[in-house]
């Protein structure tokens, strides 16, 4: 197919987003040691469940191995190579942003995040993560008057502990796996929110986070509770600068619904993907999970993954309470020598809990994109219902597309269905739309636009222009 | 309607391709002038789809000899969605399915293409709606066409009627219909055959691909051309179709090995 | 899965006693015999640890008396006639004895034999499979033949075992345009293990279309491998249908080397008390314009559990490929289990690949549908059941598919 290189050609695009922010850094040392971990904790002023929290996660990581069954190919991670702390000097209290670094604005704006109170947007709160810290979150005051927290996770620590002690680790053990282990041990910044029972958030909660060190790993953890009959939309950001060595960024999130409650988490994440010859870029070593504890309640996860050297990440739900409902909708998009190993977990317990899973795989150059799922029945979970749909596109004859959905039933009053297919962009759809007067790029834009409309559609409507953008991004370049 | 002063809009002149190592077209001409109903008809095989693939710029086919002028431009040196925006149109046979990508959209974008290289102002969402609303009429489609994925689950009638709508959204000035009629029932026809009818003016001429006379039935051509081994074999004008629907196209075979011979 | 001997993998100490046990190598698979014996020594024991063997952990065979199968029950008479032979496996006495082979067919020579066996195994990706060299390390006979270019065939193989270990062993050749009918009943009527190894290679053109069905008992285990190589304008339509077994594990494993060949596969397996059942199956597209279609059903009862595992490769090589799987489960009891997993690699993008996997009872409309015309819910549910069967054992060659009297099978509810 003559125009097979040429759609190669158009994933293949420069990241926009590779600039390093020169500004001081404070650094702690090298290494991995029950030292750090104190460090940390010291650094950030813990109370001591937190110390113990992490100390204990310290050492359950010490007795693990790092997983290898997503026959993931990378070289081995030296974890006494990499810095576990790093933040922007000058950062102590930001009262206002007027005292946040202007380096540091000046660069979320680059990344069209703007905090300004001027240039903010409109209907959108920004939690905005800089390496290791929160640096600033907007509209913090008027989410307080609906008694909704959104702050960093350290702020939480300090003034909401009970919440945290009461939360942290609830949903994703620290021993769940070798990674939120790690996470748990040396977690440094994140979010947490918090919608008090009835309230529905009046705004669209967000953090982006910037890694801008070389050699510091990221390992934010998030903690958003929603209490009975609460609601709330969430998105996260991500990216990084280029450099030619590998970050490590392993991040935990758990999500905590009660009764009636719901949550929508949606993510584009675009950290760097390393070059084309798989140089550099992000290891995205990823736990998140949602537990439905309530009855009627609702998680759902969005996710536009398109960076990252290596993604490795299964947003899950557990549905515990009756009738509660796990929703995954997600795209993964691969180039070059970038590998993905993406998909969900829904766990049905409770009766009558459903979930839909809706996932689209696009795979070009020499990359690897897999979708690993697993759909759960438990014995209790009567009147359950899942329903899953997994397509893969493929761009090029070197890209390899994979599907992996484990479903496991022990309940026959449930329901469950996996469907899955393969397609490309064929020469014959292109020079259809081509011969409507449509340019080549824009054509095969559409068409992966619409490959991924049903996912796009669950996008916060604020964020669906970004993905489709970010997508069109990817797929800039000249033609062939 | 015929008008020997009419500027021409289409000059194809000794047109050889070929697609991989198969030659096809072996030395094509054809001169279309504004206004006029060209019928170019000949079995399976004959070369006629080759050509309404080669004046669109599929990509499968390699021009190798012969020139295409359209309004004086050489239509050959330009990507298929130029000779789309400067007013060629290639009605399909198969028109292919996009799932995911909706018509609607795919519709604007394609009218706004051809209306930035018209000079004209792109039409926002809401003018467009008005717009194709008002083209729906021209080949009586239901407007729920639009909120689907381009020609997906369409019935072969509403894959034609699509096209025809395109048609009309786009106002080509050379419109080359590809069998424009297969597949379609008879109250089909009538519709599809209607909305040409109706988008046929002075300014513009219609190049009719068919292999049977009831397209013909429908829309009157100017001038009827018999294509075989790659060639218009003989012209003439619509009661050419007749005759060939008298006599077959055995004649065709016949007139060919004669051809052979006096070559040979 | 390769053990080194730098690292002793934990040997079970039943199995160190059965190979001990063994007879010395002897006769024309003494060779394999040792060789078998050896991997066994060094392969660790299956278990749940290991990813293919997650949901059928091996350790229970132990528990088996796994003494070579004294003699067997013969269930249909040893025949042949000018287009089919009808044989009974035993795996110690020679099945072709008294028994005139028709024209076409041949016993494949002692060197050939060296040369063919365990080729498509290898080619298949069976080697160093611990169930293969569990029948290697026992199995004392083979029955190896070659069907002529163009010639037709029908063979019936018959294998019945009261109790103890029966390894069975085939190898069949299918030159180009061969046309072979296997119709494979395996029994089991008392605690054991039954463990088949059949290698198929088809030459060009060739058509292979096998039926196995396989009944055990609740003490009975099956450990079958089937592995067949296809080279192009090939057909393979294998059918298979167990019930009945503590435990059975199915791997048919097909390679289609040059792509261009059709497969056809059909599964059923039946689980109820506390029955295991477990495919998995395996297909690899070596070269392009490749076909597969591939569905699989299981139904799980009691507490029954039902595992299936269907991968297909599609490499680069293997542009235009054409894959269709379906799992297809019922589950009846809240104590039965389904586990289902299709596993699809592709590294090519002009082909056509799906698959789809469904759980669940039987459908209540459907029932209603049923019972709204006057049949009970028993009766309705029973048609159902068959219904589901139906689909997969009306692809059984018709020889096979009165071995399987469905109406007798207890497809239990909970």
């Amino acid at each position: 197919m003559s125009n097979a290189q040429a759609v190669g050609d158009l994933v293949s695009q420069p990241y926009k987003y590779g600039f390093v922010t020169d500004i001081e850094t404070e650094k702690i040392a090298k290494g991995l040691s029950e030292d750090v971990v104190r460090l940390i904790s010291s650094k950030k002023d813990e109370p001591s469940f937190l110390l113990d929290f992490r100390l204990r996660a310290y050492r359950q990581w010490l007795q693990m191995q790092e997983p290898d069954w997503a026959r993931l190919g990378y070289p081995q991670i030296d974890y006494q190579d990499i810095i576990y702390y790093a933040a922007p000097k000058r950062q102590e209290k930001k009262a206002s942003l007027d005292e946040v670094d202007p380096k540091l604005l000046e660069t979320f704006d680059k990344l069209g995040i703007p905090l300004s109170e001027q240039k903010r947007l409109s209907n959108v709160a920004v939690d905005a993560v800089f390496d290791s810290v929160s640096i600033a979150t907007t509209y913090k005051e008027k989410l307080a008057e609906h008694g909704v927290i959104f702050c960093s996770i350290s702020e939480a620590v300090k003034e909401h502990p009970e919440l945290i002690e009461r939360y942290l680790g609830t949903v994703v053990p620290s021993n769940d796996n070798y990674f939120s282990a790690l996470n748990s041990a040396v977690f440094s910044d994140g979010s947490f929110v918090f919608i008090p029972k009835g309230v529905e958030c009046p705004m669209e909660l967000s953090t982006y986070f910037r890694i801008n060190s070389g050699d510091t790993g990221q390992f934010e953890r998030t903690l958003i509770v929603a209490e009975e009959g609460a609601s709330v939309s969430y998105l996260e950001g991500c990216t990084a600068p280029m450099f030619d060595t590998n970050q490590l960024h392993a991040a935990v999130v758990e999500l905590v619904a009660l009764d009636d409650a719901s949550i929508k988490y949606s993510t584009v994440q675009n950290w760097y993907a390393g070059d084309e010859n798989g140089v550099g870029g992000i290891y995205n070593f990823v736990t998140k999970r949602g537990q439905c504890r309530g009855e009627r309640s609702k998680i759902s996860w969005t996710q536009v993954e398109t960076g990252s050297s290596i993604t490795w990440k299964y947003p899950s739900c557990v549905l515990q309470g009756a009738d509660s409902v796990g929703e995954f909708y997600s795209v993964a998009l691969t180039n070059n020598c970038q590998q993905a190993d993406t998909g969900t977990k829904m766990i049905h317990v409770g009766p009558r809990t459903r979930s839909t899973i809706v996932s689209k795989g696009i795979s070009a150059g020499r990359s690897a994109n897999s979708y690993r799922g697993l759909v759960q029945i438990g014995p209790k979970a009567a009147g359950a219902k899942n329903y899953s749909q997994c397509d893969s596109m493929l761009i090029g004859d070197q890209a390899a597309a994979n599907t992996y959905p484990y479903i496991r039933s022990q309940q026959p009053q449930a329901a469950v269905e996996h469907e899955a297919s393969t397609c490309r962009i064929s020469e014959d759809q292109l020079f259809y739309l081509q011969s409507r007067g449509i340019g080549f790029e824009e054509a095969v834009s559409m068409m992966v636009s619409g490959f991924c409309r049903d996912v796009f559609n669950q996008l916060p409507m604020e964020f669906a222009a970004e993905a489709d953008k970010l997508l069109a991004l990817k797929l800039e370049g000249s033609v062939g | 309607m015929i008008r020997p002063d009419a500027p021409v809009l289409l000059e194809i002149r000794d047109l050889h391709a070929r697609v991989e190592d198969k030659e096809i077209l072996k030395g094509v001409n054809l001169t279309i002038r504004a206004g006029e109903v060209h019928a170019v008809m000949g079995r399976n095989g004959s070369g006629k789809s080759t050509l309404s693939k080669v004046l669109a710029g599929h990509p499968a086919y390699t021009v190798t000899g012969g020139s295409v002028h359209y309004r004086g431009e050489n239509l050959l040196d330009l990507d298929p969605e130029k000779r789309a925006r400067i007013g060629v149109f290639l009605g399909f046979q198969y028109p292919v399915e996009i799932p995911g990508v909706s018509n609607l959209e795919f519709l604007r974008v394609a009218t706004n293409a051809r209306r930035t290289e018209q000079g004209h102002e792109e039409l926002d969402t809401f003018a467009f709606e008005d717009l194709v609303r008002e083209r729906l009429k021209v080949v009586q489609m239901d407007p729920a066409f639009l909120d689907r994925s381009v020609n997906e689950g369409f019935s072969g009638g509403e894959k034609k009627r699509n096209e025809i709508l395109q048609m009309a959204l786009l106002e080509p000035l050379v419109a080359i219909l590809d069998e424009t009629d297969s597949g379609l029932d008879i109250d089909a026809l009538r519709i599809v055959a209607a909305g040409v009818n109706q988008l046929a003016t002075a300014e513009n001429a219609t190049l009719l691909i068919t292999h049977y006379q009831r397209l013909l039935d429908a829309i009157t051509p100017d001038y009827v051309h018999v294509m075989a081994a790659g060639r218009i074999l003989r012209t003439g004008g619509k009661e050419l179709a007749l005759e060939l629907e008298e006599r077959g196209y055995d004649w065709v075979d016949q007139e060919l090995a004669a051809l052979a011979g006096e070559v040979a | 899965m390769t053990a080194s001997l730098s690292a002793p993998t934990s040997r079970a100490a039943w199995l160190e006693r059965w190979l001990s046990q063994l007879p010395e190598p002897s006769g024309p698979l003494a060779a394999v015999q040792q060789r078998g014996r050896q991997a066994l020594s060094q392969l660790p024991v299956p278990s749940s640890r290991v990813e293919e063997w997650r949901f059928t952990d091996l350790a229970l065979l132990q528990d088996l008396p796994l003494t070579q199968a004294a003699g067997t029950s013969a269930t249909a008479a040893a025949s042949s006639d000018a287009v089919g032979l009808c044989l009974q496996l035993d795996g110690s006495t020679d099945p072709l004895a008294g028994v005139a082979l028709p024209a076409g067919v041949q016993l494949l020579s002692e060197s050939e034999l060296a040369q063919g066996l365990g080729h498509t195994l290898a080619a298949t990706g069976c080697h160093d499979h611990w169930p293969v060299e569990l029948n290697h390390a026992s199995a004392g006979r083979v029955l190896a033949l070659r069907v002529s270019s163009r010639c037709k065939l029908r063979l019936e193989l018959h294998s019945s075992v009261s109790t103890g270990l029966l390894p069975l062993r085939v190898l069949l050749v299918l030159e180009e345009k061969a046309e072979l009918e296997l119709c494979q009943k395996l029994e089991a009527h008392g605690s054991g293990l039954t463990s088949l190894v059949l290698e198929a290679h088809l030459a060009r053109g060739a058509r292979l279309d096998h039926g196995l069905v396989a009944s055990g008992c609740s003490d009975a285990a099956l450990l079958a491998h089937l592995a067949i190589e296809q080279e192009p304008e090939s057909h393979v339509a294998l059918t298979s249908v167990t019930a009945g077994w503590g435990l059975a594990r199915l791997e048919p494993r097909l390679v289609q080397v040059d792509g261009q060949a059709t497969s056809t596969l059909r599964g059923l397996q039946l689980v109820g008390g506390r029955q295991i059942a477990d495919t998995h199956s395996h297909v690899l597209f070596a070269g392009p314009e490749g076909q597969l279609d591939q569905l699989h059903k299981a139904v799980a009862a009691g507490q029954g559990r039902s595992v299936f595992n269907g991968a297909v490769q599609v490499p680069r090589a293997a542009q235009r490929t054409n894959a269709a799987q379906l799992s297809r489960n019922l589950l009846l009891s809240d104590r039965a289990r389904i586990d289902t997993k299709p596993e699809l690699e592709i590294v090519a993008d002009d082909v056509k690949c799906a698959h789809g996997a469904t759980v669940s009872s039987l459908q209540t409309d459907e029932l209603f549908y049923l019972q709204s015309r006057g049949i009970d819910a028993e009766q309705a549910s029973g048609l159902l059941k068959r219904a589901f069967c139906e689909e997969v054992l009306r692809d059984l060659p018709a020889v096979a598919r009165r071995w399987c009297p469905i109406e007798q099978w207890q497809l239990e509810d909970a």
